[in-house]
């Protein structure tokens, strides 16, 4: 069931991500992409294989679903997160943006956590959710810093 | 818990001095792309090698201990640092080499036999030890799969956007 649910979800974020309209070049994406999948892989690692906060699944199915939420979810959907924040004219919709991207990764980790994907050892919720935000202004951040030292020029063909 | 190292010996002797070869490398030869190209492959490369080692070779499936322990250690790091440039170097000569249609399959190829044989020498220097059932010629699908994505990414992106300095 959990490897479904996680499937089936990270289908469904990078068929938003394919059918949104972009806002940011696929170089930036591609950045965004890569910096967010290096934090979110390095940091699982860290709190779960390291410190013991959280312990993974030995189920190879439901261990399969865990790879996807670290390694295609939370990256993709920062992705989309990104392009409709920078679409967003306002800081109201910026904010709403990012709460209901951060809502839709803690939803995500509530039911890694009902279907036995993980258990909090000495952790919980709240720090997921400091940590998820932390994620987004990472993302915004880095998007805004390749913006100003990058001169990206677009072929036209 | 050691963050850095376990013991401080072959392998990261060996890391230190590959590092030292791969980025003295990289700025010995003349700058090609635009800067934001550059720095795109060498995080493309750096990204690979920790989604691989963290997917494949740590968790429930570990085929592979890094640097004498299964810990996250400072001489990991470095070791996924090696890919960046390893990375850039691909797609700097793929570039340099004009590799078209004709050529593609035996570019990669020769990557390919590059990137195992140079994991075997990881082995041999004690960087990497397989386990788990995991044998060298699994690699071959790894890097397959990573030199071909690095190249057709760099057509897409060359064929968007000016790369070229």
């Amino acid at each position: 069931m959990a490897f479904t649910v996680f499937f089936v979800s990270a289908w469904l974020i990078v068929s938003i991500f394919t059918i949104i309209p972009k806002r940011l070049t696929l170089i930036e994406n591609t950045f965004i992409f890569l910096t967010t999948s290096v934090i979110s892989i390095n940091w699982t690692w860290i709190i779960n294989e390291e410190l013991k906060y959280v312990k993974i699944t030995e189920d190879p199915a439901n261990y399969a679903g865990f790879l996807f939420f670290r390694s295609v979810i939370i990256p993709t959907l920062l992705m989309v997160q990104l392009n409709l924040y920078s679409a967003s004219s306002s800081t109201i919709k910026k904010g709403l943006v990012i709460a209901a991207s951060v809502i839709c990764l803690l939803l995500l980790t509530i039911s890694s956590r009902v279907l036995d994907i993980s258990t909090y050892k000495d952790w919980n919720l709240g720090f997921d959710t400091v940590y998820y935000v932390f994620l987004h202004f990472f993302s915004i951040g880095v998007w805004k810093i390749i913006r100003k030292f990058t001169h990206i020029e677009v072929k036209h063909s | 818990m050691n963050f850095l190292w376990q013991n401080f010996d072959k392998n990261e002797i060996s890391i230190l001095i590959l590092m030292t070869i791969a980025y003295a490398l990289f700025f010995v030869l003349p700058f090609k792309f635009k800067r934001e190209i550059t720095w795109l492959l060498m995080l493309l490369g750096f990204t690979i090698g920790v989604f691989f080692d963290f997917t494949i070779g740590g968790g429930l499936i570990d085929f592979f201990t890094l640097n004498d322990t299964n810990h996250y250690e400072l001489f990991d790091f470095c070791y996924y640092l090696i890919f960046a440039p390893f990375s850039y170097f691909f797609i700097y000569f793929y570039d340099m080499f004009n590799i078209h249609k004709k050529t593609f399959i035996f570019y990669i190829l020769l990557w390919v036999i590059v990137g195992v044989s140079m994991q075997w020498v990881f082995t041999k220097l004690g960087i990497v030890e397989f386990q788990n059932g995991y044998k060298i010629p699994f690699s071959f699908a790894v890097f397959l799969t990573t030199q071909t994505f690095t190249a057709l990414y760099f057509e897409l992106i060359r064929s968007r956007f000016q790369v070229l300095k």
